[in-house]
């Protein structure tokens, strides 16, 4: 194993771990519900979902119309399923689906 | 007893759609990682010590790039930075069931999917434990390491033949995101979703993609600090 690759392994799992573990030991689960950090963290959630859905779709977005047009498909895919069935796997697996589909079928 | 046997059941059912999402996306890494100049021992290494989906396609990058490996580490810790707010909203939507005896074991798989999937089952009245939390998240590296094992065992030219397969698992991560981000969608939320969205487009195309992702993230949350009062759900 090349070592750069174990440092460099390290280097972002570490610190990953770190951004995960110590907010943990902080206490920050004891603010008041109604306050600004909690009303801060609620919006967290949803909000980094979002952005990296949006950061996800962003080089489809700038990519061929034959990207653009599977990526809308599987877009579609994905609310359709889940308004269906509420199934995170489900709608997800749609979606994949969906935009395998549309380019094995050469749609655009 | 029965309390932890019903949250380790209950982990369980949560579990299965990350795995399932998971493994395919694991297995495009781990095509990836060969296919950029990877050994599978490498590529398999990368899953198991920094187990962050986005962050390690993009260390395949730097890596084919040549960028100094400790700019490369940092830049991709910046990246995760988003985690440090992942583990107190858990607790503080957990309430009088927060717990973090064993916050040091579950804090290792509190990813992007997992915190998602952890919200949605709470929203939908799921109680907080940590073993339902240790079984998410664990079962969850469980299929990422399997799938980035059989992506990196197939080898970098296995989807070369099949390119349909390669644009279903292309689309597979932000198919994921958008299932999880309909898993937790409520009316209070849109304006930070609208304002993260708008953030990300702005931070990418005016900075980076990495502006974008801390942009978008810290607008969003910050619409947070501008919203009613917390208390229903309001779901779409």
């Amino acid at each position: 194993m090349r070592f750069d690759v174990l440092e460099l392994a390290l280097i972002a799992g570490g610190l990953t771990y770190l951004w995960r573990y110590v907010p943990l030991r902080l206490s920050l689960g004891d603010m008041p519900k109604d306050g600004i950090l909690a009303r801060f963290l609620a919006a967290t959630g949803p909000a980094a979902i979002a952005t990296l859905f949006v950061a996800e779709m962003l080089p489809m977005v700038h990519d061929t119309q034959a990207v653009q047009g599977r990526a809308g498909v599987g877009v579609l895919a994905v609310i359709l399923a889940f308004a269906w069935r509420k199934s995170v796997v489900f709608a997800t697996l749609a979606g994949a689906c969906a935009c395998g589909a549309a380019a094995a079928l050469g749609l655009w | 007893m029965a309390q932890e046997r019903s949250s380790g059941l209950a982990g369980v059912q949560a579990v299965i759609p990350l795995v399932l999402g998971y493994f395919p996306i694991a297995f495009s890494f781990g095509v990836a990682a060969t296919r950029s100049g990877l050994s599978p021992f490498e590529a398999f290494s990368l899953s198991l010590i920094v187990f962050a989906g986005a962050a390690q396609f993009l260390a395949i990058a730097l890596l084919a790039s040549g960028a100094p490996v400790l700019v490369a580490g940092l830049t991709l810790a910046a990246m995760n930075l988003r985690h440090v707010l992942y583990g107190p909203t858990l607790l503080q939507r957990a309430g009088d069931h927060r717990a973090t005896r064993w916050g040091w074991l579950w804090a290792f798989a509190l990813t992007d999917e997992v915190f998602g999937a952890a919200l949605g089952a709470m929203a939908k009245g799921q109680r907080f434990s940590e073993t339902f939390m240790v079984i998410l998240g664990f079962g969850a590296y469980a299929a990422w390491l399997a799938g980035t094992v059989a992506g990196a065992w197939a080898g970098g030219g296995a989807l070369d033949a099949w390119p349909a397969v390669g644009a279903g698992l292309d689309f597979m991560l932000p198919a994921l995101f958008l299932a999880l981000l309909l898993s937790i969608l409520t009316a209070r939320q849109v304006p930070a979703i609208v304002m993260a969205a708008a953030a990300t487009v702005l931070g990418t195309w005016y900075g980076s993609a990495t502006l974008g992702l801390f942009a978008g993230m810290i607008a969003g949350a910050l619409v947070g600090l501008f919203g009613r009062k917390a208390g229903g759900t309001d779901a779409v």
